[in-house]
């Protein structure tokens, strides 16, 4: 690593106070570099300002557009521009690190605005979609200007080549990994039990496929129950649901981060049936990290990330039946789990902070060679050249 | 009038578009020299370090003499012969390395972890470089670029063919 101390300036294109796998991306990265000893300052659209660690520089409040199966909360326009460019201007930044440029947000304008040492992370992974080679032309001048490219899964990387025609280096998301090790078994989410955390009214993540498979896996394991952790309201869910299995799902709400390592070392089956897309798939990889079985759907990011099934179990997306198989076959082998779990655990490994920001620690040292630090970028560049040369003869 | 105006205001929109091009093309060609300059650096530390290796124990004298042979024929290659000799190198560490793994002591460890950790970021180098240089060639392609001679002088870059697998 090198022995200098950076100034570094990362810009989230969602809003900060929205929970989501890119903000707590940015929040984990931020904080591990700070603690590493370099100077970082983030940017990023708030809803509310005064809640932002001072390590945040707000560019303003978002707006809301739909995006990739959800709502995102961006922010772009003349005023989000001239901000990014005070922001940079005044940074004085070694490195900019652009999360998420190819999408309109802060992070293209600030592609636009800046010129220097750029990086940039893909986070999504989505199918082939025409509008963006609608709006290729004008992404491209902008996106070649990252002096280099990460994607956090094979499937972004995927996805990236498919609609922009260019490379990137996969380095996974990260986790702490040794605080999901340190979790404590509770009671009370012991015995045959299947875990979901996540934004479960979301159809994306796919409890609703977990629900069409429970009355076969009610017959073959009489007692198992569904524990699902995360912000929403159960009632909407639950009247979905055939009231002779409704006592067998316990609505958990938000938990901590204590509390998820707990949760992932109590479970006999974590269950991530999400329907798609999904880039990376950062609570599987946190499940197996704190030593929980793993069955998931087979989309692309999660077959990567289990190691085509190695490291924890896979069904057919969307398949129910396949899905109810897989927990009836894996509740009974006991043997076969914690050959999974285990496996699992030394995957997660790679995962881990001080793996993941020790990779992108080194393309950030990458990109700098040979360049100044970052300015503001000038459409006239050539003009000036043009003239200087001039007038040396 | 109106038609002055008007073609007045395309010819600026040509004069902006023809200079904002020029500006993206003098951009690439920045970031091909300096992933290029990273790439080289990192060859040149694989080198020193093929070196190294070949003068302490884990190498046995004959392949010490292969090793060094290509370690300085690396060094000394110029742009033309440079991926051909490098690819040479990464052929004499491979056969070194494919059965010095048992071998060797923790002092040799060292060097065999600082090699592995150089080749994977010289791995990333290249695809930076690759991805630089492939960029750049496709927008030098354009008809504006061609018509209006905006590359200038610069040469146009050509594809590092790094046999990755041998890495």
């Amino acid at each position: 690593m090198l022995t200098r101390s950076l100034k570094i300036g990362i810009v989230c294109p969602y809003s900060w106070d929205t929970p989501g796998g890119v903000q707590n991306h940015i929040r984990d990265l931020a904080e591990f570099l700070i603690s590493a000893g370099h100077d970082v300052s983030v940017l990023a659209p708030a809803i509310d300002e005064t809640l932002l660690p001072d390590y945040v520089t707000s560019a303003g409040k978002p707006i809301s557009i739909p995006y990739n199966g959800a709502v995102a909360r961006v922010l772009f326009g003349p005023v989000a521009f001239s901000r990014v460019r005070t922001w940079i201007s005044e940074g004085d930044f070694d490195l900019l690190h652009l999360h998420e440029p190819a999408i309109p947000s802060i992070s293209l304008l600030a592609c636009w605005a800046g010129d220097g040492p750029m990086v940039g992370t893909f986070h999504a992974a989505a199918k082939r979609q025409k509008i963006i080679f609608a709006i290729g032309p004008i992404l491209e001048p902008a996106i070649e200007k990252l002096s280099a490219r990460i994607a956090v899964s094979e499937a972004a990387r995927l996805t990236l080549t498919d609609h922009l025609d260019t490379d990137a280096v996969v380095i996974p998301n990260g986790i702490y990994a040794e605080k999901f090790k340190q979790g404590k078994p509770n009671i009370k989410w012991q015995g045959n039990t299947l875990g979901f955390i996540g934004r479960f009214e979301e159809p994306r993540k796919g409890l609703k496929v977990l629900m069409e498979a429970l009355p076969v896996i009610t017959r073959f394991a009489p007692d198992v129950r569904v524990l699902v952790a995360g912000p929403g309201d159960p009632q909407e869910i639950l009247k979905e649901i055939d009231p002779q299995l409704r006592h067998r799902f316990e609505f958990l709400g938000r938990i901590s981060e204590q509390e998820k390592a707990d949760f992932m070392s109590s479970i006999s089956l974590y269950v991530a049936p999400n329907t798609g897309g999904e880039s990376f798939g950062i609570i599987v990889a946190e499940a197996l990290a704190g030593g929980a079985c793993v069955v998931a759907s087979d989309i692309p990011a999660f077959d990567d990330l289990l190691g085509q099934g190695e490291f924890g179990a896979l069904f057919g997306n969307e398949d129910s039946t396949h899905l109810a198989k897989v927990v009836i076959d894996l509740l009974r082998d006991v043997e076969k789990r914690k050959h999974l779990s285990i496996a699992g655990k030394a995957r997660a490994k790679k995962f881990d902070w001080n793996v993941v920001a020790e990779q992108i620690f080194s393309i950030y040292e990458m990109a700098m060679v040979g360049s100044e630090k970052v300015k503001l970028a000038t459409d006239t560049r050539s003009w000036n050249r043009f003239l200087s040369k001039d007038d040396k003869q | 009038m109106k038609t002055f105006l008007l073609i007045t205001i395309l010819v600026l929109i040509a004069l902006w578009y023809l200079s904002f091009t020029a500006t993206r093309l003098d951009r690439l060609h920045i970031r091909v020299e300096n992933s290029w300059a990273n790439l080289d650096v990192l060859l040149q530390k694989r080198a020193a370090v093929a070196l190294e290796i070949a003068r302490s124990d884990i190498a046995d004298p004959a392949s010490s003499l292969l090793l060094t042979g290509a370690a300085y024929q690396a060094r000394d290659a110029n742009i033309q012969q440079r991926s051909n000799a490098e690819s040479g190198l990464s052929g004499a560490l491979g056969l070194l390395l494919e059965d010095a793994q048992h071998l060797s002591t923790a002092a040799d460890n060292v060097l065999l972890t600082e090699l592995s950790e150089l080749t994977d970021k010289i791995r990333i180098g290249i695809a930076i470089h690759t991805d630089a240089v492939t960029r750049t060639q496709m927008v030098r392609r354009k008809a504006v670029i061609r018509i209006f001679r905006l590359a200038g002088t610069a040469p146009l870059p050509i594809t590092y063919e790094f046999e990755s697998d041998v890495l």
